[in-house]
């Protein structure tokens, strides 16, 4: 078998070794909210777009240049290695008041211990006085003034944690940056100002405003890329090491050219990449910020080098080993843990990373894409598709995550390095049919040529690289939504959530009151499609909260089509616009309508009432029935049609009605099925009739449960590509477990890849999967430190096992476990 | 014709992406029932034509909550309440069971009565149509030299299920692999051989006594029968598998070498299965003792030595 382990270069080493000490001592960026706040403040008035501007023109004009000693690449988003964001716009009253207005005492146990992301006591008093100003001018109050009374009811006891995430969620053109550069584009729009200039009319004068915005931060770009070049000079000057003396005064020229021109090789391609990536990390839209096919616009900027001679073989593998590291600096606080969480955390131990990369991915969902086709049909790899993959597999890197585009054209070695990585690294890379992808996307509507060129973002997403504003799924973040196991909750118990007593909206019958199964179905389709309608509604006003008063700048300098109508993402100037939405708890729900039509209606060997006492009892007393149910009756994942076809049933409903409401920016609504938060919304969740306990974790994603798979991977990979996944055009995530023994010997490699291909012609649309240890995650609960580079792919995302919490670590041993 | 598709068999388990049995993706058949004991067997289970009672005590959820349904179900009395030990869930101790193997009968009525599937019976009986539906739901998996493996056990023993099960599946076009000890009359192996594609045919010993000191049964018939297939054009992959102190004695090693080359070019591959503990587990779910206790899987340099002496004979072998 080849081995792919080439070696790691001794100052690639150190670059990994130096994150992973940074971690333990994460700061927060305070530079960037100091400026927004300060211009905010002083420009109450100033239009929004401008105002937005004139902040990013400040930042990138003032913020300090900051350049490591190490730096193969130079600088970052905030003013240190790693810092780690959180948007001062963005957060809610309550985490701020709650983690700086605490008392001293807690206060200094949360943020000033050693381990602790360090605050000191000016930024603490800076923070509460910047929380006035931004209780009446943040996102959320902008979404208060807007929402309906209908929401806003809804939403007010929530009011406070309100969460205006910024939209992210997106791939952003950096295509265009490096390839075309921000010089280029400021003439275009130079061009299109003076137009406008000599023909205003009530159409185009927003546009114009759009114009003048958008060369101020081109200018700021080229400026701050300047105030590189002199900063690399002055390092220069001081040092003594003749060989990083010549580096720094090269990268100083190429800091003079790029920005204001397209990137000349290889270094210039990839430090355009990073000084976009800070730009829209400043903007705040870096969650789930996801730069695309960056193979295809770097591959032919390395090959160039390399037949050159400017470059050996070696010297382009670091480069692309710094890219992935260095890519994955751009970290977000997210969920911001609050104070309780954070002595909690320090009392065992834990640090913020720890906390950070136990909830979340955290560099917050970015993904890398490599593969796929060219326009015309034929596959896109090269180079740099290699090199992508092998510093992953070599490093040992889980974020930012990875995504391979499989189509016919993949070739064999690409293959071998995707397994070899996946067996080593936990769902790295995911593996995307282009076969089921590109068909979606012609569905929405999208011309064949850029069908192809389609590329994932955050978790699973699939959109137009860089030619798409996909709200993601995370308009939710304003608390829209429900879900079908939400509905399947108020269905049983006739229109109230039993875990928090809620009512819904629609009165319904309880679970022993219905005549039919059939009448179960239509009371569940009706529910459906009115929380769908809710949500779809909702969506549009969240959309308005940014098309208001918040415009996505940083977006919209690159992405195709803003630039050419005059127009902000977020007013509708990209070319494609999608509006995700994730449905999540399949197996839960279509386990749960298998089991009520089984034993209750076809069988009738349970009564619906025996069935629902047993639900509203937490099973407590009716333990023998939970077994029959868990045991006797075949789940999903089992190529069985009796629960198969109610999943389709179900998943095919939701999805058809939601993709059909008309979408954000005329778009089109684009529905997935992925769910991070099996677990936590677990605990929300009132027991349910497929045997669940309250309480316990959710199913995840459209996975079946792992415990109730009997049949192994062949019949486990066949129930799922039931699912409509050629509709599913968010994406969605399958975890494939295998047996550590079935992937040892030497022919593995292409067993495992036939697995992935049958699936995919079986219409599939992802999979990743996971070679389970369970010895060694057990090991490594007990001597964390010697597995620090153990990682395990959690639904969307892989994450370093050692830093989930107990509760999710043991979720996941268990899941693999019970599976054997 | 239609006859031979209700041909009974008795098997234990089916199988999909059974990796290890054969080329490409593959479902497996397992047979129940062998007129070997090997000691270092994986799947005792297999073993006996009887059904055997399994018990997977991390499945038990304690006799308080079913009510001691197994030891109600019991006829001769051999289950009773273990000691109580803590409830996984934390919600203070249960009393799991304790079988009183001598008295079991094997009647299986308290594997029945099991609702969380503590108490199993490993084995059940079927027929060639069952199974041939069954694995045929897996057929889009195998294209490209993938297929179904019948294996045991030993599944010459059932010849009648084996033999038309195979012809079943040849009749549909499926490439087919019979996993195979060769423990069976020649001219069991001369009817089926049309109807297979690969034999994987083991060799534990050369030596007939050591074979049977093993085994329980003498090498003889197992050795023509392999002379037999390969004479008369069978493809064979011959596994090896290799047990410390048991079967690795260098003369031993070179012998089943020197017997696979004068096999010619019938055999396809030699695999050498280095031993391992995944089968100990299974010894305790059926109450049995495991008799190689002491006995570590062989270490990789040794494995390379006896790789190369095999590829030295012109071999194409390999470490499975």
């Amino acid at each position: 078998m080849t081995n792919f382990d080439y070696p790691i270069s001794e100052r690639i080493q150190a670059l990994k070794e130096k994150r992973l000490r940074i971690n333990k001592d994460l700061r927060l960026n305070f530079e960037r909210n100091r400026i927004i706040t300060e211009y905010y403040k002083e420009h109450p008035n100033e239009y929004p777009i401008l105002k937005r501007a004139g902040f990013l023109y400040t930042w990138l004009t003032t913020r300090e240049i900051n350049i490591d000693d190490d730096d193969i690449f130079l600088g970052d988003a905030g003013p240190h290695c790693r810092t780690l964001h959180f948007d001062i716009e963005q957060c809610s009253q309550q985490w701020m008041r709650g983690c700086f207005g605490d008392t001293d005492e807690r206060f200094k146990a949360a943020w000033q211990v050693p381990g602790s992301v360090w605050v000191d006591d000016e930024d603490r008093k800076w923070i509460l006085e910047a929380a006035d100003f931004w209780k009446t001018n943040d996102i959320a109050s902008t979404a208060m003034g807007l929402f309906p009374e209908e929401f806003t009811a809804r939403m007010a006891p929530f009011k406070d944690f309100l969460n205006g995430s910024y939209p992210g969620h997106f791939t952003p053109n950096y295509e265009r940056a490096v390839t075309v550069s921000f010089g280029e584009c400021k003439k275009v729009a130079q061009q299109r100002l003076e137009e406008i200039r000599n023909h205003t009319t009530t159409d185009n004068v927003r546009s114009e405003l759009f114009y003048r915005a958008y060369i101020k931060v081109c200018d700021g770009m080229i400026a701050m890329s300047k105030r590189y070049a002199e900063g690399c000079r002055k390092k220069a000057e001081q040092t003594a090491d003749a060989q990083r003396k010549a580096e720094l005064l090269k990268m100083a020229d190429s800091c003079d050219w790029i920005m204001e021109h397209p990137a000349r090789n290889l270094w210039e391609g990839i430090q355009s990449m990073f000084f976009y990536q800070y730009l829209l990390t400043a903007d705040g839209t870096h969650w789930a910020d996801s730069p695309g096919l960056i193979d295809s616009f770097l591959g032919p900027l390395a090959e160039n080098d390399i037949a050159r001679g400017e470059l050996t073989r070696e010297q382009a593998q670091d480069m692309f080993d710094a890219l992935v590291l260095h890519f994955g600096d751009q970290i977000i606080m997210f969920p911001k843990p609050n104070n309780d969480q954070l002595i909690e955390a320090h009392n065992s131990g834990k640090t913020m990373f720890d906390l950070q990369g136990g909830m979340q991915n955290i560099a917050a969902g970015s993904l890398i894409t490599i593969g796929g086709m060219r326009p015309d049909g034929s596959g896109d790899y090269n180079i740099a598709t290699e090199m992508v993959l092998l510093a992953y597999y070599r490093l040992r890197v889980a974020e930012p995550s990875l995504a391979l585009r499989i189509n016919k054209g993949t070739p064999d070695r690409i293959w071998e390095i995707a397994v070899e990585c996946s067996k080593r690294l936990g769902g790295i890379p995911q593996f995307n049919n282009d076969d089921v992808v590109i068909p979606a996307m012609l569905k929405r509507g999208v011309p064949i040529e850029d069908a192809r060129r389609y590329s994932v973002f955050g978790c699973v997403e699939p959109a137009i690289s860089g030619k798409e504003w996909s709200m993601g799924a995370n308009c939710g973040a304003f608390g829209a939504g429900n879900s079908p196991i939400g509905v399947l909750q108020y269905i049983i118990h006739g229109n109230k959530d039993p875990m928090s007593g809620r009512e819904g909206d629609l009165p319904c019958k309880k679970l022993y009151e219905y005549d039919s199964f059939e009448e179960f179905q239509a009371e569940f389709e009706r529910q459906c499609k009115h929380y769908i309608d809710e949500m779809a509604r909702m969506y549009h006003f969240a959309a308005l909260v940014f098309n208001t008063a918040w415009p996505v700048l940083s977006a919209s300098m690159m992405t195709a089509g803003c630039l050419e109508s005059g127009k902000d993402v977020t007013w509708g100037g990209a070319t494609y616009n999608g509006t995700g939405s994730m449905i999540g708890a399949v197996a839960t729900v279509g386990d749960s309508l298998y089991v009520i039509k089984k034993l209750c209606f076809d069988d009738k060997t349970v009564s619906a009432r025996d069935l629902y006492d047993a639900i509203c009892a937490n099973w407590v007393g009716f333990e023998k029935l939970r077994q029959t149910i868990l045991h006797a009756v075949t789940h999903y994942g089992n190529d069985d049609d009796g629960p198969d076809s109610l999943v389709e049933w179900f998943t095919n409903l939701w999805v058809d009605y939601y993709n059909s409401r008309p979408g954000v920016n005329n778009g089109t609504n684009n529905c997935g099925a992925l769910d991070l938060y099996w677990v936590g919304g677990g605990k929300r969740q009132w027991a349910t009739p497929d045997g669940r306990k309250t309480g316990d974790p959710l199913s995840i994603s459209s996975d079946p449960r792992q415990d109730c798979v009997k049949n192994g991977p062949l019949s486990y990979v066949k129930s799922v590509a039931k699912m409509p996944w050629v509709k599913l055009r968010c994406g969605g995530a399958i975890n494939v477990r295998l047996d550590g023994n079935s992937v040892k010997s030497e022919d593995a490699r292409s067993k495992v890849r036939k697995l992935i291909e049958t699936y995919f012609k079986l219409g599939g649309l992802q999979c990743h999967f996971t070679v389970a240890d369970t010895e060694v995650m057990r090991a490594a609960q007990k001597h964390p430190e010697d597995y620090q580079d153990l990682i395990v792919r959690i639904a969307g995302f892989s994450a370093y096992f050692t830093h989930l919490s107990f509760d999710d670590q043991e979720n996941y041993i268990q899941r693999l476990e019970l599976g054997v | 014709m239609l006859d031979y598709i209700n041909a009974p068999g008795r098997i234990y388990d089916i199988q999909g992406y059974a990796v290890h049995d054969g080329p490409g993706i593959r479902t497996t058949v397992y047979t129940k029932g062998c007129p070997l004991r090997c000691l270092w067997c994986h799947s005792p289970e297999s073993q006996r034509r009887d059904f055997e009672l399994g018990y997977l005590p991390v499945k038990c959820l304690g006799a308080d909550i079913c009510e001691d349904d197994c030891i109600k179900a019991c006829p001769e009395g051999a289950i009773s309440r273990d000691k109580p030990v803590p409830a996984p869930d934390g919600s203070g101790d249960i009393q799991k069971i304790i079988i009183d193997r001598a008295k079991c009968t094997g009647c299986m009525k308290c594997a029945e009565a099991c609702i969380c599937e503590a108490l199993y019976t490993a084995g059940w009986d079927t027929t060639v149509d069952e199974v041939y539906n069954r694995v045929m739901k897996d057929v889009s998996f195998f294209a490209d030299g993938g297929g179904i493996t019948i294996s045991g056990g030993e599944a010459m023993a059932q010849f009648d299920f084996t033999l038309n099960l195979a012809k079943r599946l040849k009749d549909s076009g499926i490439h087919i692999c019979l996993d195979t000890t060769g423990f069976a009359p020649t001219a069991h192996f001369e009817e089926i051989m049309p109807y297979i594609d690969l034999f994987l045919y083991d060799i534990k010993h050369m030596d007939p006594i050591m074979h049977k000191k093993l085994t329980g049964t003498d090498n003889e018939i197992i050795l023509k029968n392999a002379r037999f297939l390969a004479e008369h054009g069978a493809a064979l992959q011959i596994r090896f598998p290799i047990i410390p102190r048991l079967n690795d004695q260098e003369t031993n090693i070179r012998k089943t070498a020197e017997f696979c080359a004068s096999l010619g070019e019938s055999v396809k591959l030699v695999q050498l299965l280095p031993y391992h503990k995944a089968g100990r587990s299974k010894y305790d779910r059926l109450g049995w003792h495991y008799r190689l206790r002491r006995v570590e899987p062989p270490d990789e340099d040794f494995m390379q030595k006896t790789l190369e002496l095999f590829q030295g004979m012109g071999l194409n072998a390999q470490i499975h």
